[in-house]
This record gives structure tokens, sequence and C-alpha cells, in this order.
């Protein structure tokens, strides 16, 4: 990941918001100055030397830095990885994500997980006996209150039962989490910058298998294959204990042997193997953004298409996710024929689907019914074995035209029923003229099932691909590019309004278009178009390229051909969307210095719990309205990395 | 964006702009529809709009609250260190240049700059949280494979002036999970205390819990005494803490920078600060 200044300023400025000052300061040296020795910081910071060790220690045990020990000198140099800070950012929402779709017992140990970095997990063992064994005392005290007191405390009999309530269930949570992949383990090359992995694996490669050098072009290819294995091998550490625990079975298989009965009993978490104690863990960002991608995905289909086919598009994209590790590809690892069978496009079976379907769905919502007469079912069953063309843009763009013709036919037939549809149920094209059919008790679960994934399938974004009779695929890289150039058009229209718009979308199609041909394909005067586009140059949208005509590159022997760069005009959105999030932090911090005194009283020991009583009614209300303020800017730094997520790691 | 920026005209300006006369080259854009130029010169503030952002969705509060506990619970562990920066509060300028100034801007705290109102010591002081210049390795396990060997020393607690003296921690090191299990708002501080108040108040606090029976809300109930409780733990926790800082006062904090710098003991450290011992 390339660091620009804004991200540069913003990774410290997060760790100083949650690890505090110290480690902030090391990192933003690091950041700045790249790669540095202990001493070399010392000179940079003026810190003493102890005080980098206890911050470099920090930073290390949290993730954030790669270090490198020189095997001749014995030096080490310190490197700032800059993904892991940013992601400080993310927590709150890989925290709610895992709540709402692995429960509260699972949040809690990965919440615990965040919190204390990488963790050996005997180590993370101790630390939930420990508590268990307070909630017991806890316990145990409040029933003595009750003895002694009566009614008095009496609510405290019900009491708070812990989410991770046995060390057994830690263990089984802990499973789990490993198999997901969203915990993974630490090895003794996590903490090397991907370049020295690199470089030093290219000259291992070099020594044994190629002493004489690399000759020829198919020699390089050989080489760089080579390479791609060592380092694919090297990845591979970091999953040691989910092969393991595959090895002895599924979590759903071994439920499923012990007690032979429901999928959903959580009562004999005893069948999980215990897992290594000595092997160290930590959370795997990646895996987390693969499934906060599939819930943007989910929410893009419920915007696009309906609620009722987000809910099978979501079942689609968990099962495909369980074999995705990230969401995207190593240039280097990933390359030639030989991957990583976890990096191999997947498919499931329309089966697969209405097995893991969650009863609760109704399928038979939210598809309209047309006679079968009205629709091409040649096109619309039609097998498409392999992914869209290398330039996904256009190749969509251009496959659209016909489907849109298609669907418009769809929309305007009422179905047999005639029946007007349920207004929560989503129209299908936004037309207004959809009806939904009643449900028809002669078609099953698997053909209503199947009309949706077809609907998905048929729409112009390509939520998912026909790829084989009943197979079906996703392919990511167009579907992003097509959110991606959503969010961008959302910012295209709020600065330069619908006409910027349409002209960027118009140019976005087109290609290059000359300045005289723009005002009669977009349908609008002259000087309004002119307008239009110098205001969005401005704002860097568009761009002029000018072609001279003759060598006296006069300005009317010249072609002024307009373009729209869709990349660039993104990471210049991305660009702006880091600075707007260090602003709101930057803010947060100002406010902060401005109700000091409030807050500092807050954090007095002899105020903590007894607030009402000790402090004014004027502090209170300047302590709630800060309160709200950092949340309003923490929630808008959310919004803003929702989108920073759209636009570099989805 | 780009407020106030066309009335310049500044468009590919540089090759003659608007030319005087007919003879200038005609230049797209601008050849024969001038009026689309603003010709007066812009507003120095333009009225702006400025838009406001849509308030929280339910899913958007919870993903901030739980950033929120996130961060009090690291700030409750042993990995934290206080934030010190003094100079900005002074109203020392923001903008920086050059690693000296970024450096400065952080705060020292020393005898020079002590703030002579607040400086002498008050009885309230005794409550203030002990802010925490370096963080306290030496109470958690480390996986030490993972670090360089030169930062080993310092996982262990070894890292400073008393190293060769230093007090050894008995047993094994455990993680602590932290306490802070819930969030709490500025209203459940505030409203949440009543339980302790005099009759009056529990008088009203059990009519809010009757109100919510009446409404037939069990969920209600357990909420408010889901509350209550939390109040009780907290309360016990504060009370747990300043304990806990008595005793901190009284055994020999070797990580208490101030202290170690007042009373001189640790000499031998100086000669490794090299004039930057003054920091912190």
């Amino acid at each position: 990941m390339n660091v620009t200044k804004s991200l540069a300023e913003l990774c410290p400025l997060l760790i100083d918001e949650i690890y505090g000052e110290l480690p902030s300061r090391i990192y933003s040296t690091l950041i700045t100055r790249g790669r540095s020795t202990l001493s070399q910081l010392r000179h940079y910071t003026a810190l003493t030397e102890r005080q980098l060790r206890h911050g470099l220690a920090v930073l290390i045990q949290q993730n954030l830095l790669y270090f490198h020990t020189d095997s001749d000198t014995r030096t080490t140099t310190y490197e700032a990885n800059s993904r892991p800070a940013y992601n400080l950012v993310r927590t709150g929402k890989i925290l709610e994500m895992i709540e709402t779709s692995y429960g509260p017992a699972v949040k809690d140990v990965m919440q615990s997980l965040f919190i204390l970095g990488q963790t050996r997990i005997e180590d993370l063992k101790a630390a939930y006996k420990v508590r268990i064994r307070q909630q017991d005392e806890v316990a145990g005290a409040t029933e003595d209150d009750i003895m002694f007191d009566g009614a008095e405390v009496a609510p405290a009999a019900n009491k708070p039962t812990l989410p991770v309530p046995s060390i057994a269930k830690l263990n089984n949570i802990l499973c789990r989490l490993v198999e997901t992949g969203l915990v993974e383990v630490v090895h003794v090359q996590t903490f090397a910058s991907p370049e020295d992995i690199f470089s030093d694996v290219s000259d291992r490669v070099m020594r044994n298998k190629f002493p004489g050098g690399v000759k020829g072009a198919k020699g390089k290819l050989e080489f760089d294959e080579a390479v791609a294995m060592e380092l694919r091998k090297i990845r591979r550490e970091s999953t040691t204990l989910k092969r393991k625990l595959e090895e002895s079975g599924s979590a759903a298989k071994r439920r499923k042997l012990l007690n032979g009965a429901g999928v959903n009993s959580e009562h004999e978490p005893e069948g999980d193997p215990v897992l290594d104690p000595r092997q160290v863990i930590r959370v795997n960002y990646d895996k987390c953004v693969v499934e906060l991608r599939n819930r943007r995905l989910v929410d893009f289909a419920a915007d696009r298409i309906g609620t009722h086919i987000s809910y099978v598009y979501g079942t689609v994209l968990k099962l495909l996710s369980k074999h995705i590790p990230r969401c995207h590809d190593d240039p280097l690892m990933d390359v030639g024929e030989m991957r990583d069978e976890d990096t191999r496009p997947r498919v499931v079976t329309t089966n697969e689907i209405l097995n893991s379907l969650p009863t609760a769905v109704d399928v038979s919502q939210g598809v309209a019914k047309v006679s079968k007469n009205r629709i091409d079912i040649y096109s619309a069953t039609a097998v498409r074995p392999n992914p869209p063309a290398t330039d996904p843009v256009s190749a969509i763009l251009n496959g659209n035209n016909e489907e849109d013709g298609g669907s418009d036919d769809d929309s305007d037939y009422e179905g047999p029923n005639g029946h007007p549809a349920a207004d929560d149920s989503a129209a299908v094209d936004g037309d207004g003229g959809v009806r939904f059919a009643e449900t028809t008790h002669k078609e099953n679960r698997v053909d209503m099932l199947r009309q949706h994934l077809y609907l998905l399938a048929e729409s112009e974004l390509n939520f998912i691909r026909h790829c084989g009779e009943e197979q079906w695929t996703v392919d990511f890289k167009p579907l992003i590019q097509h959110l991606k150039e959503a969010e961008l058009d959302v910012v295209i229209e709020h600065t330069v309004g619908r006409q910027g718009l349409r002209l960027v979308r118009i140019l976005r199609k087109r290609g290059k278009l000359e300045e005289k041909s723009l005002p009669t394909i977009a349908l609008m005067k002259k000087p309004d178009v002119q307008t239009k586009m110098l205001e969005m140059q401005t704002a860097g949208f568009v761009d002029v390229q000018e072609v001279p005509r003759d060598p006296s590159r006069t300005a009317n022997r010249t072609i002024f051909l307009w373009y729209t760069a869709t990349d660039r005009c993104i990471s210049q959105l991305l660009e702006r969307t880091y600075t707007t999030m260090l602003r709101c932090l930057q803010r947060l911090h100002a406010e902060r210095r401005k109700e000091k005194d409030v807050l500092l009283l807050t954090k007095r020991t002899d105020v903590k719990g007894r607030e009402q009583e000790v402090m004014a009614e004027g502090y209170y209300q300047r302590f709630a309205a800060h309160l709200e303020a950092e949340k309003k800017l923490l929630g808008q730094v959310m919004r803003l990395d929702e989108l920073v997520a759209v636009l570099r790691d989805y | 964006m780009s407020r106030g920026g066309r009335g310049g005209g500044g468009f590919r300006g540089g090759r003659g702009g608007r030319g005087a006369g007919g003879g200038g080259p005609v230049i797209p854009g601008m050849d024969e529809n001038y009026e689309f130029i603003e010709k007066k010169p812009s507003e120095l503030y333009p009225a702006y709009n400025v838009p406001s952002a849509a308030p929280l969705t339910k899913k958007e509060e919870k993903c901030v609250s739980y950033f929120l506990l996130f961060r009090e619970q690291v700030h409750d562990g042993p990995l934290y260190t206080h934030t010190r920066t003094l100079s900005l509060d002074n109203g020392a300028p923001v903008r920086t240049y050059g690693q000296e100034q970024i450096n400065k801007r952080y705060g020292v705290k020393n005898k020079a700059t002590v703030d002579p109102f607040l400086a002498m010591p008050t009885y309230s002081q005794r409550f203030t949280k002990q802010e925490r210049a370096l963080p306290d390795l030496a109470s958690r396990p480390f996986a030490k494979e993972f670090f360089p060997v030169e930062l080993h020393p310092t996982l262990d607690g070894d890292d400073g002036p008393m190293a060769g003296k230093k007090r050894r921690l008995n047993g094994k090191k455990t993680l602590a999970l932290s306490n802070i299990t819930e969030l709490r708002t500025a209203e459940d501080i505030f409203m949440g205390g009543a339980g302790t108040e005099g009759d009056a108040d529990s008088a009203t606090r059990a009519q809010a819990l009757l109100d919510k029976l009446a409404e037939g809300e069990d969920g209600g109930v357990e909420d408010l005494l889901a509350e209550d409780e939390d109040w009780v733990q907290n309360n016990e926790d504060g009370e747990g803490e300043q304990e806990d800082e008595y005793d901190d006062e009284s055994d020999n904090d070797d990580y208490n920078a101030e202290q170690y710098f007042d009373d001189g003991e640790g000499d031998d450290d100086y000669d490794e600060g090299g004039g930057g011992g003054d920091e912190y």
C-alpha cells in the first residue's frame, strides 16, 4: 500500500487515539522517515532509548510494525505497517459484523484479541479463567448479600452472565474463529515486511535452483513461479492451525457425529480438539475485510434489485467466501497455473445454496411473475463459463443494451394474477409497473430459488455468473468496479449536480469525445455543457486533451478531446477521503482541548461513579454535548471508512 | 472544492487568454459564448452551503459504541500511554517545519514548564489519575520469540535504571482482561447514579420501574435492573482503583518519571539519555 501524506498523518492519529502518545510518536517518525534502527530513531525523535524500546514493544505487540534483524550485523530495523494502523478505525465495524453473524460470545473473544494484540492461546485461556473465577466469586458474594440484606439487593440475583462461561466454550469459539480464518497464526515471518521476504526468497531460489543465473524469457518465467511458490509456502504458515482443524473434520461434522441431532446445538463444545496452547494467534484483517465486503455487496444488491433477493445473494456470498482468504490477489504470489487451492475461483451449486438458505427466507417473494412466452429463456438461463473480458467496464456496458430492453419488457407486463405487489417487497426494475404473483403452490422452493439466481445473473451488474449447469460463481472484480463507480457517481452528483454526472457518464461510456459533439450527445445547450465541463475540470473529474492538427499548434487548428479517467478520479477521491477523516480526528482533538477541564474532572477517581452529586449541571451539559460531538465525528469517520473500503480494499 | 475558483477565467490562460480584438486565437470553451464567464471579481467569501451529515443509523451507532468501548478498554490496559501534549494547549502553532519543531510540540514535563498556578499540590490532586508515560510491560506475558532480541529485556520489565535491583514478579504473569464491560454514556453516568440518592430518588426510580411494567415491557425492566447493577459494579471498581493508586504511591514505582527525576536516584540513566533525558 503506498502511503500518501494524509494517510501518513491519519495513521499516527489513530494510534494516538487508541494506544497513546508514545507509540504514535514513534510510528509517525517511522512512517515519514522509512525504516530506521533504534539509534536513528533516537536521533529523529529525541526520545530516550528506554522510551523507544517500550514504544516499539507496544507497536510490535499490536502488529503495527515490520522489523528485520540483519544476520551479520545483528542490528534491527523497524518499518511502519500502515494497513493494520488504518484498520484500527475499522475495529467497531468488524466487532459489530462479528456480533451479528457469529453472536456475542465470539465477539467477546474477538474483542479480547483486538485489545491484547498477538496472544498465546494458553495465556488467553488463563486470562479467561481468571475472569470466570472472579465472576463466580462475585456471584457467591451477592448470594451472601441476599442472605443478609434480604430484598434490598434482590436485583443482583439476576446476575449478568459472562459471554464466555467456560474454557471449553472458549476453545470452541477459538476453533470456529480459526476455521473461518478470522484468526490466524503468528509465525516467524509475520513481522518481516513483504519486500524483505521477497528479496530473501528470490535470493534463496537463485542460489538453490538457478546457480547459473536466469537465462531467457522462459527461465525468467520459471524463476518467477519458483519464487511465487516459496512465497505462498510462507503465506500458508499463517493457516497451519486452520488446516490442522480441517484435517480433523469441520465443526459442523464433529457436532453431528457427537449428538447426531441438530446442527444448532451449542452444548457439546467438548468435541472440539484442544488447540495447541503454544501457538500465538492474532486477528486476520484480510478475512474480516472479505466478510465486510460480503455485507456491502448484499446491501448493494438490496439497493439495486430488492431485499428478498439480497438474502439469497447473502447466502451465495457466504458459501463462496468460505474459501476466499483475501479480497485482492497478490500480484507476486498468485501468478501462473499452480495457484493456491484457496485462491482459485469457487463455484456453488443451486442445491448447496438451497441447503444453507435460512428457512425464514421466503423465496416466493420478491420476483415478478411473467408468462413463459415473454421471457427469452435461452438468454436468461444461458451458461457463461468464462468470466467477462479483461476490460470489464466496456464489456458490461456493451452487454447492457440488450439486457435493458429485455427487462423493460418484463416490468411492463402484468402478471397472470394481476394483483398489485405489497409495498415492502421491492420492485424489480423500479419502473413501477411490476406486479408480483401470489404464491403458487405448484412451484417448489428450488424453482423459486433458481428464479432469484437467474435474476441476479441477468442484472446489468452481473451480481453472479451462471458458470455451469446449476453452478454459480461471483466475479468480484467487475462487480467491485461497479460499486466504485457508483460511489464516485454519488460524489460527482453532489459536487456538480445531475447534469455533470450525466456528462461524466457519457464520457465514461464513449471514451474521448470532441468538444463539438458533446452537446449533441448530451442533448444540452452548448454553453451549458461548456460551463459544466469547466466546472468539472476544476473539480478534477474530467480533463481535456489537445491534439494539434498541424505543427503550428494554433488553437483553432486543434482538436480538443474531453475524457474522464475513472481510476484517477477514484484515487483522487480516496486521497480526499483520507484528508477528511484526518480533519475529523483533528477536530475531535480540538474539541477535547476545548472541554479539557470537564474531561479531567470526569476522569477523577473521586468523581467517577458519583458524577451527579459532585458535578454541576453546567458541567454535565458540557460533558454530554462533548460525548455527542465525539460520537458524531467518529460516526462520520466510519462512514468515510466505508468509502475507503470500497475504493481501496474490496 | 471549487468555490470562487471560476471567476479568474484562467482556463488555459497561458496561451493568450481573452485576446484583445478579433485577431486573437479562438479558444474553445470561450469562443463566441463569453456570457457564461463571470466578469465581476468574485466575492471574497461567497455564501457557502455547508452540508450536514445525516444522523447516525442504529447500526452505525453500534459500530461507534463498540469502537469507543474498545478504546476505553485499551486505555484501561497496561499498554496505554497517556497523552501529554502540552504545548498545543498553550496556543503553540499547529503547523510545524522540520523534525525539531515536531519534537518540541510534544509535552515536556520538567520544572521549567510547570504552571505555577497549578503546581501547588492540592488535596484534590490525589484523585486525578496518574499519567503513565511508559507502558507497563512487566505486568503481562509476551510471545517473545516474535520480538527482536534487543527488546527482550524491555519486555521482561528489566529495562530501566533499576534493572539490576529490579523487583521480580513472582509466579507466572497473566494477561488481564479489561473490567470495563460496557460503555457508559453521559446519560447512564448521570441518571444511572440515581439509585444511591435519598428516598425521593429511589421513589422516582421505583416509579420508573412501575411505569415500565405498566407498559408491559419485560425487557425494559431488565434493562433498568441491569443498569443498576452496572452502577454498583462500577462503583466498586472505582473504589478498587482508588486503593490501587494508594498502593502505587507507597511502593517504589520506577515508571513514575517525575518521581524518578526528582529524587535523583537513578543517575546512571543520564549518560544513556544523552541530553534528551529531560523528556517526559
